[in-house]
């Protein structure tokens, strides 16, 4: 028997990488799919979520007005946290606590402040995320054991790019060559087709995905086995002598959010306010989060809410080279980093890798298909034969 | 030769195993099916639909402020880093907010406030603490509350595990036994 050629190894290799686990993968890309648009779907489904300027000279309300307008109307509400979205056509959301400790989030409009409903109670967006990211196993000690199942897909899906690459020959020409989808001549050719195409433009974005993917997994390992690679100190508190007594009756002093604001901008050049952490408790600072000019990785300020004096700042220049590798993969698995018409481009992309999974089985099973077929024509040629003979 | 005999291998029917093998991943996406209890469960915990925890541990008079605490999970103390550790949730009474400066917990009497053990974290309606909880701990002994004042007066009380755990006390129970 010839010894197989090294081009057929490696598509074996290729097809076994995915065939045994196709429905798994299948099912982790298409969560994974719904998840990077699944708050565009809560916009669509709650009114509450929606946001639009009334006309284009109003401007946003400023941080305390906000808050003061919340407190008015929910005046229960103790709120945690403000989140203002990355997309401009969604309103501002509170996480609020209410007495007898019920919590959830409530959506502000950002130019009227007018509070326009709390959540539904089914988060689509969370269950998403857990579906697609640990298959909703509770994470009880360390990571859940979902996550590991899931973040495991990401060496076949790299080594399936790999050798997809290798067995198709010259790949890199393909790209100035007109792009071949023949429909109408038959399931097998057309399902070939589009896997080799949607593979050959979808390179950068598996590479991205399963890279992403080794890291989270790295991540629960590093996290399980209590190994830390952060430059990160411990978290800033407010000292004692600076919080602040006074006599039962009075008010403590706070200063207006927007002065708070207006340090943590000062202090960290080009930062984009999104979210602000309310103190848990009198010796906590207030946390001012937000993007800066590179768009991947967050910024922040912890101040004293009571001088406005600066506690602890975590800015670009404070991570190493590899934090700002390990940071920056979570944005790029998720394309939640500019806006709506990114998001798009990920789940389009996330569509053709989770057909890829699809066509590769097809394809595979016409092929079986037709070689069996193959196979079985010389036994019914002889049949045939034999039929003749005895008639 | 008979015609059967020529017919009879000619097409072995596939087994199971072989039409079925490529597919069989599909059995893992009962994993997910089988946590969906689960999962609305922990939401409605962590939404407090199911109370400020998992078991109500009372209201515990601590100075003038009356405070509530709950079991956040019924469950032995869990590894940590900083040990064996054990997580509470509190509440404060209505209207405290403005008095309350911060409230603590920790195994046996703190010896002054920089040793009040772990501080609250979160927000007046369900705040967080979690306590390491010493194996050599005696299951009669007591969780210390103290709590301060904005103006800066401090008051303490004690809690005992028995109230405050129950899973808490049968586990250092089994500690004590193994010792």
């Amino acid at each position: 028997m010839a010894k197989p050629s090294r081009s057929k190894l490696w598509f074996l290799v290729h097809s076994w990488l995915a065939l045994p686990i196709w429905i798994f993968l299948f099912f982790i890309c298409a969560t994974g799919t719904i998840a990077v648009i699944s708050q565009e779907i809560v916009w669509l489904i709650n009114p509450a979520v929606r946001a639009q300027a009334p006309d284009a000279d109003t401007p946003r309300m400023g941080y305390q007005a906000l808050m003061d307008a919340i407190a008015k109307q929910e005046p229960e509400a103790s709120v945690q946290r403000l989140s203002w979205p990355e997309e401009s056509q969604f309103a501002l959301s509170a996480n609020v606590g209410y007495p007898g400790a019920r919590f959830t989030s409530i959506y502000v409009n950002p130019y009227t402040g007018a509070v326009q409903g709390p959540a539904l109670s089914f988060d689509l967006r969370q269950f998403m995320r857990a579906l697609h990211g640990w298959l909703l196993i509770p994470f009880t000690n360390g990571y859940s054991w979902g996550w590991y199942l899931v973040s495991l897909l990401s060496l076949p899906m790299l080594a399936s790019l790999v050798t997809g690459l290798v067995v198709y020959k010259r790949f890199w020409r393909a790209y100035f060559q007109k792009p071949r989808l023949r429909v109408g001549q038959g399931a097998r050719i057309f399902w070939g087709d589009f896997h080799r195409l949607s593979g050959l433009w979808s390179v950068w974005f598996i590479l991205l995905i399963s890279v992403s993917a080794i890291w989270f997994l790295v991540q629960a390992v590093l996290a399980d086995t209590a190994t830390t690679i952060s430059t990160q100190g411990v978290p800033a508190v407010v000292a004692r002598d600076e919080v602040p007594t006074v006599t039962p009756g009075q008010t403590v002093k706070r200063l207006p959010l927007d002065e708070i604001v207006a340090v943590a901008e000062r202090e960290l050049p080009g930062l984009e306010t999104q979210h602000v952490f309310f103190p848990g408790n009198a010796y906590d600072p207030i946390t001012i989060a937000g993007r800066g000019a590179y768009p991947l990785m967050f910024q922040y300020a912890k101040i004293n809410p009571y001088s406005g004096k600066v506690e602890e700042l975590r800015r670009l220049s404070d991570r190493n080279g590899l934090e700002f590798f390990t940071e920056s993969m979570r944005p790029l698995h998720t394309g939640d980093f500019g806006g709506f018409w990114l998001k798009l481009v990920w789940f389009f992309f996330g569509l053709l890798l989770t057909m890829m999974s699809l066509s590769g089985l097809l394809i595979w099973t016409k092929r079986t298909a037709q070689a069996t077929a193959k196979a079985l024509r010389p036994a019914r040629a002889d049949r045939a034969a034999a039929r003749e003979v005895t008639e | 030769m008979s015609k059967t005999a020529t017919l009879a291998p000619a097409a072995p029917k596939p087994s199971f195993w072989r039409r079925w093998r490529f597919h069989l991943s599909a059995l893992l996406l009962i994993v997910p099916i089988v946590y969906v209890p689960s999962y609305f469960e922990n939401l409605a915990l962590s939404r407090g639909l199911m109370g400020l925890g998992q078991r109500p541990a009372g209201d515990v008079l601590v100075g003038p402020w009356k405070l509530q605490f709950a079991e956040w999970k019924v469950e032995p103390p869990k590894s940590d880093p900083a040990g064996m550790v054990k997580t509470f949730t509190m509440a404060q009474c209505a209207g405290c907010q403005d008095q309350i400066r911060a409230v603590y917990l920790r195994v046996g009497k703190p010896r002054s406030l920089r040793a009040a053990g772990s501080i609250f974290f979160g927000s007046p309606h369900r705040a967080f603490a979690t306590v390491p909880i010493p194996p050599r701990t005696a299951p009669d002994a007591d969780l210390w509350i103290t709590a301060e004042g904005w103006d800066g007066s401090v008051h303490q009380a004690p809690w005992p595990i028995a109230t405050a755990s129950p899973a808490t006390v049968e586990w250092l129970k089994k500690q004590g036994a193994s010792r």
